[in-house]
């Protein structure tokens, strides 16, 4: 009986897959149209699973392990139990095969259901709660049932007496297994992981983060530009359905394993916000209903049940009450922590800077100080609102060279925004003292800089972005130099990876841009800087995130204190796991009251290393850092660990290059106006 | 009573003299009752006050003077100043007239009224063969007793019950009678929130192109009223210099006030009753505002707390007994004693207020930067070497809650004082 | 009566709702000199916005130029469908062209910024449209409280905060000053996409503007302090005292009513107790 019910069963169950397959698709294809390369992406999937997800997922080891023995282990009894049983192809070889397949696999669920009891809270509960029964009930059905098959059990076992009972349990229970496996999979299961994951795999928006053969750098940070010349296209996404049919497949193959939600700074803060909630509302959108079925850790302070929404109803209600509250899309960093930890590779940040898009350019509704600072960019070039001719007051006895005047240079330095901020001005003006002494070619934009529109498209304002950046590329048309070097991850992210999707035929916008900490560092490379010793206390250094997970420096700035002489005390978060600040993606500026502050914490990360001072990279992480009420550790910028520790050249030298002399570690009065 | 001040060189002279045994005696007499630093107890042992002694210097020090000129110079030197140097003025043929509407805030000529009286005097006098007189016209009821120092020729007082409250059409139509009556050279008006509003009006009614936010006016021989003004335009990015047209709105310190001449301020009143007319605006009186709601960005003056402000009653208290608006230091909003739209910092408001009081603020940059464009800082501090005292032009050192308890007391007083000064008014 | 261009607005309707028409002009930033909406007129667009029932026209009427109607797209995005232009010349005066639009459209409030951010800038148009509408004129606008049977009841915005309840007859002017909320933030979409409804009127030159001689703003010079004193030992110690400013002054060891007297002088100085 039981070789007759198989192949029903196991055809039926495909068949079902199938059909919710194509409804699947149905969902997806509601997005906006994007094109990708179908046959390409799909040959693809193989090594983007084996070796870009496997290396994320690796970071956990027990959880890697258990998915190779379970996912490999299906993958493999599923195709054998449909030669197998399906098609009954009596081969014993393949029988055992089958047979270790499904004890690999069983193995696999054993340790899936070790590490759920009891779950910890970033996984899902509910039907996630199910699945490693799921998973042994089809290996082990699986595995008895082949028995006979492979020999071990006489041919014929389960067609009499006891027999009977034991292949109608054995049915029953491979039935739930099929379930789980072949219908839950497209039908909104936990196994849907599986079937939409591959999928986005092979139709990821952005293909360009995937490793290649050939080794090269794979990495794509910088947002997409959103067209502005259609006069009628909405701007940025309003309902599910304005996003691409492959954003939408992304969020369809969250696995809900919470490592966003476990490494959020603006979760972990109390602030309204969980990326895998955020993710499971979309895909809440995308098929229509309420949020009430979602099973993980809410967004803090918002109980899961009062939200619901469709595919065509907006995901943020002028009023409130939608899918998802205005204030959760403003709560984000952009710190991309949440990107760097998905086993699935979904991009989270740019599914809220769509959101945020049509927050800001077709309600106009930035949160708190966001409309003041976009309209400063737009009238002053600058968030702060500050006169624009007034780039250049804090440099007035620093005598910078000038593009206008000099028209080129090895280095063009760019100053950023915090040309106007009198702590920045203390890194600033060190970094220049350190330039001089290495005698680099170096000239400034002076007035014609202009803030570079991170924050501006952070805020979801694409249209001052664009115009920001079209005036700059233009200005910098005009200039030669070899690179561009910036004390501002922010403006080095954006000038690198953003402006380019912006450059003409004419004004082609690609440049080499360094982050100070680069170039400082190979300076000290090409032994263009002496040194002292370090003197001081221990070190630990923050690694900003716009630098470190945005561009995936994290050495340069490590060599750069090591030839200071420090050894680092690395904080438990750091590199690619670094904490954010709290104080980009526009965060400071929409400030979304939280239960504690993101840069609170990350001061605390400090405090457990026992370090007197952090190095820093970023005007950003510095202000926030130094906002922390004392006592705590001091903060310094690279650039002025570098400056304190410059050993003027010998006096012949020194005769040649008179300047340099300046270059001395000047201690900077703070001017109190 | 006389203002002649008779002196006596002998009790100046004890008073001067620490050692001569009248010296307290003369000196309590001169100092007109100021606290005697040395008295007789009741045992017959001599009582010394300390703090009675001396005066705080220029740098916040306290200095005994034991040359005796500190003492000296306590006696009243009224008489020389007070008397009264100015020349007398009366224009009782005017060649012509000079209409000036100051606003009288608070009942007396404001500083403003005053430069623009200066103004007046200006155009007034320009031929001192021909001097026209300068008019004053007032509404409604008023304190001031000095209108002929200010300048004044002329004064149109118009009082009574009519002329309560807010009254901008009964106003303007009460200038066109006066213009009818007198027709004045120049109207000026102080272009501030109530003349600027009248002269508006009034320039409308007359069907005069008025010059508003004037700040200079020079004698031209080429203009047609032998006049230039340069007035601020385009929101004050602008000069337009101009020949000077009848009716002026002009900028504080337009002029100087006048301060040497005294003139008549001799009562007027118009000959043709006031006119009657329909009140299209009818004003329900003013509305209470809680000066705490003013916007950071606005307000005048400004209380801000931080850190080191323990006891939050008695600061929410203070704030209100001197009319501040409420700012904070991140710390305090961070730590939820006060709101986020109340943060004053690079990161939160950036405030240009005349005063701005910082309690128990030690000053990050950050917050140094918000408050840049502050005329006057004055911090309250235990730490004495914390960067808002460096800043501030005012520090006190001591204890947040008790320097406010006792500004809170002397802000009491003061109102008290103010109120019988009121009411014998 | 020449004032240049500045603003305008126009809208029609009938009467059973309120009608309210804002005047909008092209403002300028104050640092920057950039063409944007104007804070004043956004606020009064603003508080045209929050007025329940009412249907709100924008009125402009100026110059045409790629410039300028970027700066009006500004008012656009807060949301507003269309916004009526008429086309004047540079030199024009609007008045009469304003006043002409306003009598044909009658609507029953008319709300505007107190001056422009641009030309002569002398805040008196709304008084001309109101003495040539023949309307009652407020300025200050803080707040309508209610319209009512033809008659409006307002918030007047004195200055420090205060506010005065004021009655007007309508149709009437308001004017808003810096006092009134501040603007929605302009959004980029809507403001692509609002409709510019241009109408031509002839324009009136402002002749006297010919004869101004207009420039970049001075610096005005600070008045001195003048001491008339006839002691000349006084007038030397006033001349001779540090300006202001310098190192400020401590207060240490001094009891807390000392400190507080120090303070209070200070206050009292500077004139901001009431």
């Amino acid at each position: 009986m039981l070789d007759a019910l198989l192949p029903i069963l196991l055809f039926s169950a495909l068949l079902l897959a199938a059909i919710g397959a194509v409804r699947r698709v149905r969902l997806w294809r509601q997005g906006r149209p994007s094109r990708v390369p179908v046959f390409k992406g799909l040959m693809q999937v193989p090594r983007r699973y084996l070796v870009d997800l496997h290396h994320v997922v690796e970071r956990d080891k027990y959880i890697s392990h258990t998915h190779v023995a379970t996912a490999g282990g299906f993958v493999l009894a599923a195709l054998l139990a449909i030669i197998v049983h399906g098609f009954g192809l009596d081969s014993a070889i393949l029988a055992w095969v089958l047979l270790a397949a499904t004890t690999s696999m069983l193995v696999g669920s054993i340790l899936v259901a070790k590490r759920r009891s009891p779950p910890p809270s970033r996984l899902s509960k509910g039907p996630w709660m199910r699945l490693p029964k799921s998973l042994m009930a089809f290996s082990v059905g699986m595995f008895v049932v082949t028995l006979p098959t492979a020999g071990i059990l006489p041919e014929g076992v389960f067609q009499s007496g006891v027999g009977w009972f034991t292949a109608l349990a054995l049915a029953a229970v491979i039935m739930w297994g099929l379930g789980e496996m072949f219908f839950g999979m497209t039908w909104g299961g936990p196994m849907k992981h599986a079937f939409a994951g591959a999928l986005h795999l092979a139709f990821h928006r952005r293909p360009e983060r995937f490793s290649k053969r050939n080794g090269g750098e794979h990495r794509s940070t910088g947002l997409k530009p959103l067209a502005l010349n259609d006069d009628h296209a909405k701007l940025g996404v309003e309902i599910p359905a304005d996003f691409t049919w492959n954003q939408l497949l992304g969020f369809d193959a969250c696995v809900q394993c919470g490592r966003c939600e476990a490494v959020c700074p603006a979760f972990a803060a109390g602030q309204p916000l969980n990326p895998k909630k955020l993710i499971q509302d979309m895909v809440v959108g995308m098929a229509g209903g309420s949020d009430a079925n979602y099973a993980g850790s809410p967004y803090p302070g918002k109980p899961v049940g009062e939200h619901d929404g469709s595919p065509h109803g907006p995901i943020v209600g002028r009023d409130g009450g939608a899918l998802v509250d205005a204030e959760t899309l403003w709560s984000c960093t952009t710190c991309r922590a949440c990107v760097e930890e998905c086993p699935m590779m979904i991009e989270h940040v740019d599914a809220i800077v769509d959101m945020r898009r049509f927050l800001t350019l077709e309600h106009g509704n930035t949160p708190n100080k966001g409309a003041e600072v976009l309209d400063n960019l737009i009238a002053t070039d600058n968030p702060g609102g500050f006169d624009p001719d007034s780039r250049l007051h804090w440099a007035a006895d620093l005598n910078l060279p000038l593009m206008a005047d000099k028209r080129e240079a090895d280095v063009l330095l760019w100053l950023g925004d915090g040309v106007f901020d009198m702590r920045n001005q203390r890194t600033l003006r060190a970094f220049i003292s350190v330039l001089r002494a290495a005698g680099v070619d170096f000239a400034v934009l002076g007035n014609e800089e202009r803030d570079s529109g991170d924050v501006a498209r952070r805020l979801g304002d694409e249209a001052t972005f664009q115009t920001l950046a079209r005036r700059n590329i233009n200005t910098l048309s005009q200039y030669r130099f070899a690179r561009i070097v910036t004390c501002d991850p922010h403006s080095f992210h954006v000038l690198k990876n953003e402006y380019a999707d912006l450059g003409t035929a004419d004004m082609p916008a690609r440049y080499d841009v360094f982050h100070h900490s680069t170039y400082l560092n190979q300076l000290l490379e090409d032994d263009k800087l002496m040194l002292k010793a370090w003197k001081g206390g221990s070190v630990t250094y923050h690694d900003p995130c716009y630098l470190g997970r945005y561009n995936g420096e994290y050495e340069a700035p490590r060599s750069v204190l090591k030839a200071l002489g420090i050894e680092i005390k690395e904080m438990a978060r750091s590199g690619y796991r670094s904490r954010c600040c709290g104080g980009g993606g526009g965060a400071p500026i929409t400030d979304i009251p939280g239960k504690q502050r993101i840069p609170d914490m990350r001061m605390e990360d400090v405090r457990e290393t026992g370090a007197d001072l952090v190095a820093v990279g970023c005007p950003q992480c510095t202000a926030m850092l130094e906002g922390v009420v004392e006592p705590r550790a001091d903060i310094k910028d690279i650039a002025e660990l570098v400056a304190d520790a410059l050993i003027i050249k010998t006096p012949d030298e020194k005769a040649a290059q008179s300047k340099p002399a300046s270059a001395a570690p000047r201690t900077v009065e703070e001017v109190t106006p | 009573m006389s203002e002649l001040v008779r002196r006596d060189p002998r009790k100046e002279w004890i008073a001067r003299n620490r050692l001569h045994p009248q010296h307290l005696e003369v000196l309590a007499e001169l100092g007109g009752g100021a606290v005697a630093s040395e008295w007789m107890g009741p045992n017959g042992v001599i009582r010394r006050n300390p703090h009675a002694a001396g005066f705080i210097g220029p740098n916040g020090i306290r200095r005994v003077d034991r040359s005796g000129v500190q003492q000296a110079a306590q006696s009243p030197g009224r008489s020389v100043e007070s008397k009264d140097a100015r020349r007398p003025v009366a224009i009782d043929t005017p060649a012509f007239m000079v209409a000036v509407v100051p606003d009288m805030t608070g009942g007396r000529l404001s500083s403003h009224d005053r430069d623009l009286l200066g103004l007046a005097r200006q155009l007034a006098d320009a031929d001192v063969t021909q001097p026209g007189a300068v008019l004053a016209i007032v509404f409604g009821e008023h304190k001031e007793i000095a209108f002929g120092e200010a300048g004044i020729d002329r004064l149109l007082h118009l009082e009574g019950a009519r002329f309560w409250g807010y009254l901008p059409e009964l106003s303007v139509a009460t200038l066109q009678g006066v213009d009818r009556e007198t027709a004045p050279r120049y109207w000026l008006l102080p272009d501030s929130s109530i003349g600027g509003e009248l002269g508006r009006r009034l320039a409308a009614r007359l069907g005069e192109r008025p010059a508003a936010q004037v700040w200079q006016v020079e004698a031209e021989t080429k203009s047609a009223t032998g006049w230039r003004c340069t007035a601020r335009g385009a929101a004050g990015r602008n000069d337009i210099t101009r020949a000077l047209p009848r009716i002026v709105m002009a900028l504080a310190e337009c002029a100087d006030p006048v301060s040497e001449t005294r003139h008549a301020a001799e009562p007027i009143a118009l000959s043709h009753g006031l006119p009657d007319m329909l009140r299209r605006i009818e004003d329900m009186g003013e509305v209470a505002v809680d000066p705490a709601s003013v916007s950071l960005a606005e307000a005048e003056f400004i209380l801000s707390a931080g850190n080191g402000v323990k006891d939050w009653d008695s600061y929410h208290h203070a704030a209100e007994v001197l009319g501040a608006t409420k700012g904070a230091s991140r710390v305090a909003v961070d730590d939820g004693f006060m709101p986020r739209d109340r943060q004053v910092g690079a990161t939160g408001t950036w405030v240009s207020a005349r005063v701005y009081m910082a309690v128990g603020i030690s000053g990050a940059i950050q917050h140094l930067q918000g408050i840049q464009s502050c005329d006057k800082v004055v911090a309250i501090n235990l730490d004495e070497g914390c960067d808002m005292v460096k800043r501030a032009d005012l520090s006190v050192i001591g204890d947040a809650s008790q320097v406010l308890a006792a500004l809170v007391a002397r802000m009491e007083q003061y109102r008290a004082e103010q109120q019988e000064n009121r009411d014998a008014a | 009566m020449p004032h240049d261009a500045s603003n305008t607005s126009v809208s029609h309707s009938n009467a059973s709702s309120l009608n309210v028409t804002v005047l909008v002009s092209v403002g300028r930033h104050p640092l920057t000199a950039r063409t944007r909406r104007a804070d004043q007129d956004a606020r009064a667009v603003e508080m045209a916005l929050m007025l329940t029932g009412a249907s709100v026209s924008l009125l402009h009427a100026g110059q045409q130029d790629s410039d300028h109607e970027e700066a009006i797209r500004g008012y656009l995005g807060m949301g507003i469908d269309s916004v009526g232009l008429i086309e004047q010349s540079p030199q024009a005066d609007v008045v009469p062209a304003l006043a002409k639009a306003l009598r044909e459209s009658t609507p029953q409030l008319v709300l505007t910024g107190t001056r422009a951010e641009t030309g002569e800038a002398s805040g008196v148009t709304p008084y001309l449209l109101a003495e040539a509408l023949g309307w009652p004129i407020i300025t200050g606008l803080a707040a309508v409280e209610k319209i009512e049977q033809g008659t409006a009841v307002v918030l007047q915005a004195l200055p420090r905060g205060k506010r005065r309840r004021l009655r007007i007859r309508l149709p009437a002017i308001a004017t808003v000053d810096s006092s009134a909320p501040p603007a929605r933030q302009s959004a980029f979409g809507p403001a692509k996409r609002g409709e510019l409804a241009h109408q031509q009127a002839p324009s009136e030159i402002d002749e006297d503007l010919a004869t101004w001689h207009i420039q970049p703003a001075r610096k005005r010079p600070k008045r001195l302090k003048i001491v008339k004193s006839s002691s000349a030992r006084d007038r030397f110690k006033a001349a001779a005292a540090k300006a202001g400013g310098g190192g400020g002054q401590t207060l240490n060891d001094v009891t807390p009513e000392q400190g507080a007297e120090a303070i209070f002088k200070l206050l009292k100085e500077e004139g901001v107790l009431r």
